[in-house]
């Protein structure tokens, strides 16, 4: 039996389709035989084109940088523990940012599209909503941000069954050269490092929270280096009690 | 890929010094600046260290998984750009150059399948290899082509088509030969 978009699976392949056909061109796939055997006979002929670009290397420090960056992650994933990453569903696109000279995604970092979301809480001080999964209701916490210059600043903590975000509004950039990252302070110990790394959009940031806040007495912000720190290198700027 | 996805960065080091030559090599003929190029990789090979957890093995290499987003990445960048106007590589005058502690075999082993693929785009005539080079590596979509061309999208579509089969077929006969 034919299928009559057989014909687009190798402009799907190759990039040419528009983009607002693709999804629907996908899903189509999904659940057409012809066109997922075409798609498996003429996919790796796509993908060894990228074999005959003319040979070029990439410069060393660009290695340098990248393994700058993953190995300061991992050292971060080590130390907040097996949980550090695992956080809630994305809300947000993510976008890309720059960071010490590199461009990354930041791994937990939705920003600009809760940016209706982090208006909405911003001032807030102790709110509540409903959870929509029957288990306990949202609670959202006021934050304490110490930071005299920018009295306009706000920031929020909303926790959701295991899930907790950090919501910020008109807070000022971090330090020229510096991220804001999220700790984890217990009652006895220093603060835990998170993989939270972020800066803000316009002023607005929507931060998950990784880890296990069981038992975790503040929430803290600080500003700190690219890549992030094993050890806080700044006092808080945000103070949040989920308690 | 399974250290990698364990998040041990040396084993990252080693995925990254077999792709990124390939990768930065497509990231730049799509970009046409090695600027760009850079940042494209960059995302890409994070990208891939932070998502590690998703590839899958049964839908393809390492290497098609890499290349595939930074193809994405590149057109992206490239589709972004007010107009589709930068300079090819070809003539900034790149030159094939290796990082000194490649590995040869594996060098060898790609420039020939480089050499491979070439010889089964050469095949085609002109007008096939065309739009196949102005989608996969431009960025463009079969109606741009179509306007640039002044052919029907019909006739694009069936030429990428007839292309790639073509090129499968001689790359099989290749591999049947070897």
């Amino acid at each position: 039996m034919g299928c009559e978009h057989t014909i687009d699976v190798s402009s799907y392949l190759l990039g040419a389709l528009p983009e607002d056909e693709v999804p629907r061109f996908a899903a189509h796939v999904e659940g057409c035989e012809r066109c997922r055997r075409e798609m498996v006979a003429l996919g790796p002929v796509v993908d060894s084109l990228a074999l005959v670009a003319p040979r070029a290397a990439p410069p060393p420090e660009l290695r340098e940088r990248l393994m700058h960056v993953v190995r300061g992650e991992a050292q971060l994933l080590a130390a907040a523990g097996a949980s550090a990453d695992e956080v809630g569903p994305p809300t947000a696109a993510r976008r890309s940012w720059r960071l010490g000279g590199l461009r990354l995604t930041p791994m937990p970092v939705a920003l600009a599209a809760s940016v209706v979301l982090a208006v909405g809480i911003a001032g807030a001080l102790v709110l509540s909503g409903g959870g929509d999964d029957g288990g306990s209701p949202a609670r959202t916490v006021a934050a304490r941000v110490l930071l005299p210059a920018a009295p306009e600043a706000r920031a929020s903590l909303v926790l959701d069954g295991a899930d907790a975000r950090l919501q910020v509004s008109e807070l000022p950039p971090p330090p020229g050269g510096k991220v804001y990252q999220v700790w984890l302070k217990r009652p006895s110990g220093s603060p835990q490092p998170t993989t939270s790394l972020f800066r803000v959009d316009d002023g607005r940031a929507s931060v998950p929270v990784p880890g296990d806040l069981r038992g975790v007495e503040e929430v803290l912000v600080t500003a700190e280096p690219d890549g992030g720190s094993l050890a806080p290198t700044s006092d808080p700027v945000i103070v949040a009690r989920p308690a | 890929m399974t250290l990698v996805r364990e998040g041990d960065p040396e084993a990252f080091g080693v995925v990254y010094d077999r792709h990124s030559t390939v990768a930065f090599s497509l990231a730049y003929r799509i970009t046409g600046t090695r600027n760009v190029a850079e940042d494209v990789v960059q995302e890409a090979f994070l990208s891939l260290w932070r998502s590690s957890a998703r590839y899958d093995a049964q839908r393809g290499s390492v290497r098609t998984w890499v290349l595939g987003i930074v193809h994405n990445r590149a057109i992206d960048v490239l589709r972004r750009s007010l107009v589709h106007e930068r300079r090819r590589a070809s003539d900034e005058g790149i030159e094939e150059r290796f990082e000194s502690g490649e590995r040869v075999d594996a060098e060898v082993a790609r420039r020939d399948e480089a050499r491979e693929v070439r010889s089964a785009i050469e095949t085609l005539p002109v007008e096939q290899s065309k739009v196949i080079e102005l989608s996969y590596f431009g960025g463009f979509s079969h109606s741009e082509i179509a306007s640039m061309l002044d052919a029907p999208i019909g006739t694009i579509k069936g030429r990428m088509r007839l292309g790639l089969e073509k090129m499968r077929m001689h790359l099989a006969h290749q591999m049947e030969a070897d």
